[in-house]
């Protein structure tokens, strides 16, 4: 018998996705299906140089090609102010350059066709002439007074963009001082891709009659475009609609302004034809945002005992061409200073330093919840490290260090107030379920034997829901989030919300809030997004951002109708308000729960019999100011076996206990732990964006740069805690991006485990086969 | 650059569709501008994601690596024709029960890759499976429940296969 | 990428002979990997058109050369400029004759060629392998032909390309 709250599908059920129906049948909505009346094509011809002068652009034979409409150019963009534009971090951004690229696969011009494939023989056609430039791809370069300069816009004449401290320097010093051991280690964490599967668009259509534009986009924060677009075009924001369709993927990767969406409404806006621009992937690798390059240098001072005292890094941020991470606005290194992870560090120090370099912009487009992967892994790598140097087991040496349960809200030397958590018994959870007293013992027999078997922990604290308005803005707009609920009078809703869905099933999770909170069943609640005439502002999804502060304002609009009903109930059931409760989905008078009526019945009442004085209708909005954010954490570990011939790592089991609070889906929080586990493992052992001396990317397409197929990845085994949040109203926190921070230390420290017994004590992701090969070699254990 | 035209007829899910075309418009334009079937996706450049996959007389055939004209004649099935008198195909079923799906742009690759797998081999091991989808990337998933989903299926048109008198409108386990 | 290949080539020909030889706008394109056109547009620059191809990509190049630092019959050099659609090359070639004898000639030659763009993005991991070849394939060609009898020159068939080149 299936109870009430099952019928509901409310929290904490698997409730089927309400938006699989179109997707199943091949009638989802992305951006490259739109199509309207009158149409016309964009492509890009971009520049093969990293670094170069413009010396011509011929777009004549281009322009002689029939179906060709238009050539837009830099010199065309400048004439009306719109060459440059200001990115998310305050820095600007070419749209088309005037004379100088800064990076390989840049946008030089733009063809305008009637047909794709016109467009595409079109850009073809137009000659470039440049006049090539020296350029520096090593960051490290790019500070030295000899540098070739990337950005000659800027007053500074330097490629450093900013320094960024956290912690207290002097704190940690005293504490280094006086510390009895010291471990140190470089990392490097390399510059990778999102790529997810679907690459970035846009249809600007621009209507003359209204002087309205219109503009599809693949885009994860559809308001903050249209408050950008609004402000850099002097259109007023209420002739502009952004609409994000259905996405295949964002990631991150989607939340930049690119240039081609600019250009596409430029050219709509002159031709008043609607013009589509779908990237290709080659493209999209070339020269959309990428995330992670962070050169670390990280220092951990603890005592004999294994007690951990204090986190001293040292960061170097290679940003390409333009700082277009898309961080708060405080926060230009992210997160990045939750590195002391979920240890109780008496001090830390955290530095970073940004620097341009002659390659694409970004920093943040890869399910990093604004760089906590970077903080993550180093960390739990430091974490080892020093394990490995007391030689104890780095289960042990966490448990000793973990902040304790009874310390929450616990205050980091880094001035975060993390929430809640229990660390211990979501490691203790985890070491039981997988074994991990045998798979000690069966490591040492297979040493014994010369087999090489590795078990990496990762332990981490995630740091998510950007935020409350205090600390938390981006280019300026809070970072609150919003949700607005109309509810019909025959008992169904629709509810509206500022985040944007790009797979996480926001359609099923958000109704099922709507559900548990107003007793009305979830089939019954359409939630719809994206739509900036529609959708109340909001600040979008990315960083795992959506359940605490849009998931919040639904649960808190959807208590205000509560509130509503309740005086309603009073009415029909002809008590005093003050007597009626909420209780078992029903409004009940106390006392007597044979007088109640359902929420369906109060909808019905709100358009049909409603008190005297009171205002008809029922529905109620809530834009959410988070008092602080959620922390999440997990304990991951992992168990691999290194192939002596080849180098190759198989991870022969992982398994992840996440704890992300009270669940609104268990369904959907497993299928994101299992997606954000193969997008931790990819850069973990496959993927990594490199750049030869002339800022040639040297992984263009799929064929270079490589995603996990079914073949790699491996049976991934979840559970989970449920420590929930005390200030969120369901008590919940997020989780998409907790299995891509928690992974990859796992599987490096699992392979670093199965070499520590030869000294290895640190290895750069991503762990590919030969650079595993040549470590064998050089410590003897190589099999021909 | 050509203006030579060639006209031809694409059976898609049963219907034929005649158009006069470039030699060289790829079959999965065929497919999304002329036959006005946005299913099928488009996801990279080096035929590498198999969002295009496609039956192509009965084979899975990633169609942004295909000319239309090369498919001139043939039998096409896409994701738009697996749902037959408004029933599931056992595929699609076991995507929806399995949460096999999230942002849903690779599934109907990875369907129709998985509907002509299942037809060959109606009783897969969990292994056979990723190999056989190993051309259909997907970065939302990480796999575990498209696998299942594929099992599920398989589960289903085994049943199919054994009581065909059963069967509803759904044809296809007696192909 | 940065490529830095040099060579030498003893060639059974006077000195004199190679030198016009490798003057010759039109016999030295006759050795370039893929050449299909050249406009000359003076005794010192040319601009000859090549299709390349490295792996899976292939391209027509249009390239913009000018010949510098001629010191008769001892020592040239090339400076050159080639674009094809997404992709771009430059290059520098020096080549030095000595004699051996009356018949035979030394000829020690250098080229530095960076390559941009998709090219170079796609077919990284072939460019070194492959460049070197058409490099070296070039000045063997020279050599070739400096060294075929006269009446057998104009029968003389092109190096074919190699599949999967």
């Amino acid at each position: 018998m299936t109870t009430p709250a099952q019928t509901l599908g409310g929290m904490g059920h698997s409730v089927k996705r309400k938006e699989d129906p179109r997707f199943l049948r091949g009638k989802g909505r992305y951006i490259d299906d739109i199509k309207l009346p009158g149409m016309i094509y964009m492509d890009i011809v971009r520049s093969p140089y990293a670094h170069a002068m413009i010396t011509k652009i011929d777009a004549s034979k281009a322009l002689a090609l029939p179906g060709v409409l238009a050539v837009i150019t830099g010199k065309d963009l400048d004439a009306a102010g719109l060459a440059w534009m200001p990115t998310l971090m305050s820095d600007k951004q070419m749209v088309l350059p005037v004379d100088r690229v800064v990076y390989q696969a840049q946008e030089v011009a733009a063809v305008i066709a009637t047909e794709r494939y016109i467009a595409a023989d079109a850009i073809q056609l137009v000659e470039v002439e440049y006049d090539p430039l020296p350029p520096v791809v090593d960051p490290f370069k790019a500070l030295q007074p000899d540098s070739p300069l990337v950005r000659t816009d800027r007053e500074q004449k330097t490629n450093h963009i900013w320094h960024w401290e956290a912690g207290d320097a002097a704190q940690t010093d005293a504490a280094f001082a006086s510390a009895e051991v010291v471990v140190k280690e470089d990392l490097y964490i390399p510059r990778i891709h999102v790529c997810s599967i679907e690459t970035c668009g846009c249809v600007a259509s621009f209507d003359k009659v209204e002087g309205k534009l219109t503009i599809y986009m693949t885009t994860q924060a559809p308001h903050a475009i249209r408050t950008v677009y609004s402000l850099v075009t002097g259109i007023p924001e209420n002739k502009i609609r952004v609409v994000s369709p259905d996405i295949g993927g964002g990631f991150g990767g989607k939340v930049p302004v690119y240039p081609g969406y600019v250009i596409a409404s430029v050219a709509s806006i002159q031709t008043g034809l609607p013009v589509k621009w779908i990237e290709d992937r080659s493209e999209n690798i070339q020269a959309d945002s990428f995330a992670r390059d962070y050169h670390i240098t990280a220092e951990l001072a603890a005592d004999k005992d294994g007690t951990m005292k204090a986190l001293r890094v040292k960061t170097l941020a290679d940003h390409g061409a333009f700082d277009a991470a898309a961080n708060p606005s405080k926060f230009p290194a992210g997160l990045f200073s939750v590195v002391t992870g979920s240890y109780n560090l008496q001090a830390a120090h955290v530095e970073v330093d940004g620097v341009y370099t002659n390659k694409p912009s970004g920093g943040v487009a890869y399910r990093c919840s604004f760089r906590v992967t970077e903080a993550v892994h180093t960390i739990e790598r430091m974490v080892d490290v020093l394990a490995q140097k007391l030689q104890v087991d780095p289960a042990d040496l966490r448990m000793k260090n973990f902040i304790q349960p009874e310390s929450f809200p616990y205050k980091s030397p880094t001035g975060w107030e993390y929430d809640s958590g229990n660390y211990p018994a979501a490691l203790q959870k985890a070491m039981a379920k997988i074994g991990y007293a045998d798979l000690r013992r069966e490591q040492a027999e297979k040493r014994a034997r010369g087999e090489l078997m590795g078990i990496g922990i990762s332990t981490f604290t995630e740091i998510v829901g950007a935020g409350p308005s205090h600390t938390f803005d981006i280019l300026g707009i809070k970072m609150f989030d919003s949700c607005e609920i109309r509810v019909h009078p025959t008992g169904s809703a629709i509810v509206r919300i500022g985040v944007q869905t790009q797979g996480q099933g926001h359609e099923t999770t958000f109704a099922q809030i709507v559900a548990e909170e107003l007793g009305l069943p979830v089939e019954n609640i359409t939630v719809e997004h994206g739509d900036t005439d529609t959708a109340p502002y909001g600040l979008g999804t990315y960083a795992s951002r959506s359940t605490p502060t849009a998931g919040a304002a639904t649960a808190v609009a959807a208590r205000k109708i509560r509130e509503k009903g309740k005086n309603i109930a009073a009415h029909l059931l002809e008590a005093n308000p003050d007597d009626i409760e909420w209780s078992d989905y029903k409004f009940q008078v106390k006392g007597a729960p044979g007088r109640s009526v359902t929420m369906k019945d109060i909808a019905f009442a709100a358009y049909t019999n409603f008190p005297q004085g009171m205002e008809g209708g029922l529905e109620a909005v809530d834009y959410y100011d988070p008092p602080n954010l959620t922390f999440p954490f997990g304990a991951y570990i992992c168990v691999v076996d290194i192939d002596r011939g080849t180098g190759a790592v198989k991870i022969r089991r992982f398994l992840a206990v996440d704890d992300c609070g009270n669940i609104i889906n268990p369904m959907i929080v497993e299928g994101q732990i299992h997606g954000g586990l193969t997008m931790g493992m990819a850069p973990a052992l496959l993927e990594a964006i490199t750049y030869d001396e002339n800022g040639n990317m040297q992984q263009g397409t799929m064929m270079e740069y490589l995603l996990p197929t079914a073949m790699e990845t491996p049976v991934w085994e979840t559970d989970k805690t449920v420590t929930p949040s005390p200030h969120h109203p369901l008590g919940a926190k997020g989780v998409g991006e907790s299995a891509t921070v928690g992974a990859p230390p796992a599987i490096a420290n699992a392979v670093v485990d199965a070499l520590a017994h030869v000294g290895v004590t640190h290895i750069d992701i991503p762990m590919t086969p030969w650079k595993v090969y040549q470590l064998l070699e050089e410590h003897g254990l190589a099999e021909v | 650059m050509s203006d030579v035209k060639q006209q031809v007829t694409l059976t898609i899910n049963g219907q034929p569709v005649t158009a006069e075309i470039e030699p060289r418009l790829l079959l999965v334009h065929f497919i999304r501008e002329v036959a006005n079937l946005t299913g099928t996706h488009i996801g990279c450049d080096t035929t590498s994601c198999g969002a295009c996959a496609v039956l192509v007389n009965g084979v899975p055939a990633k169609s942004c690596t295909m000319f239309a004209v090369q498919a001139d004649g043939a039998e096409i099935r896409t994701v738009e024709g697996l749902e037959q008198g408004g029933v599931l195909h056992p595929v699609q079923e076991g995507f929806f029960q399995e949460h096999g799906l999230q942002c849903g742009f690779c599934t109907p690759g990875m369907m129709m890759t998985a509907v002509a797998f299942l037809e060959q081999h109606p009783n897969p091991t969990d292994g056979e499976i990723r190999q056989a989808i190993s051309g259909n990337l997907c970065r939302c998933t990480g796999y575990v429940n498209i696998v299942k989903s594929i099992q599920y299926a398989a589960g289903k048109m085994r049943e199919q296969q054994a009581a065909p008198a059963m069967a509803t409108a759904s044809t296809e386990a007696t192909r | 990428m940065a490529l830095h290949f040099e060579g030498t080539q003893q060639i059974k020909a006077p000195q004199e002979k190679v030198w016009q030889f490798v003057l010759d706008p039109n016999k030295v394109a006759e050795c370039a990997p893929g050449f299909k056109s050249m406009e000359i547009l003076a005794d010192d620059h040319f601009k000859p058109t090549l299709a390349v191809g490295i792996g899976a990509v292939k391209a027509t190049f249009t390239f913009d050369v000018q010949l510098e630092d001629v010191q008769p019959q001892t020592h040239a050099a090339m400076r050159g400029r080639g674009n094809a659609a997404g992709s771009a090359v430059d290059l520098k070639a020096a080549m030095d004759l000595k004699p051996v004898s009356e018949s035979e000639t030394t000829m020690d030659w250098t080229a530095d060629v960076n390559v941009s763009g998709t090219i170079a993005s796609v077919g990284a991991r072939l460019l070194e392998g492959t460049a070197r070849k058409l490099t070296a394939q070039f000045f063997d060609c020279f050599r070739q032909k400096l060294e075929a009898p006269e009446e057998a020159r104009i029968s003389e068939v092109q190096t074919p390309e190699t599949p999967g080149t």
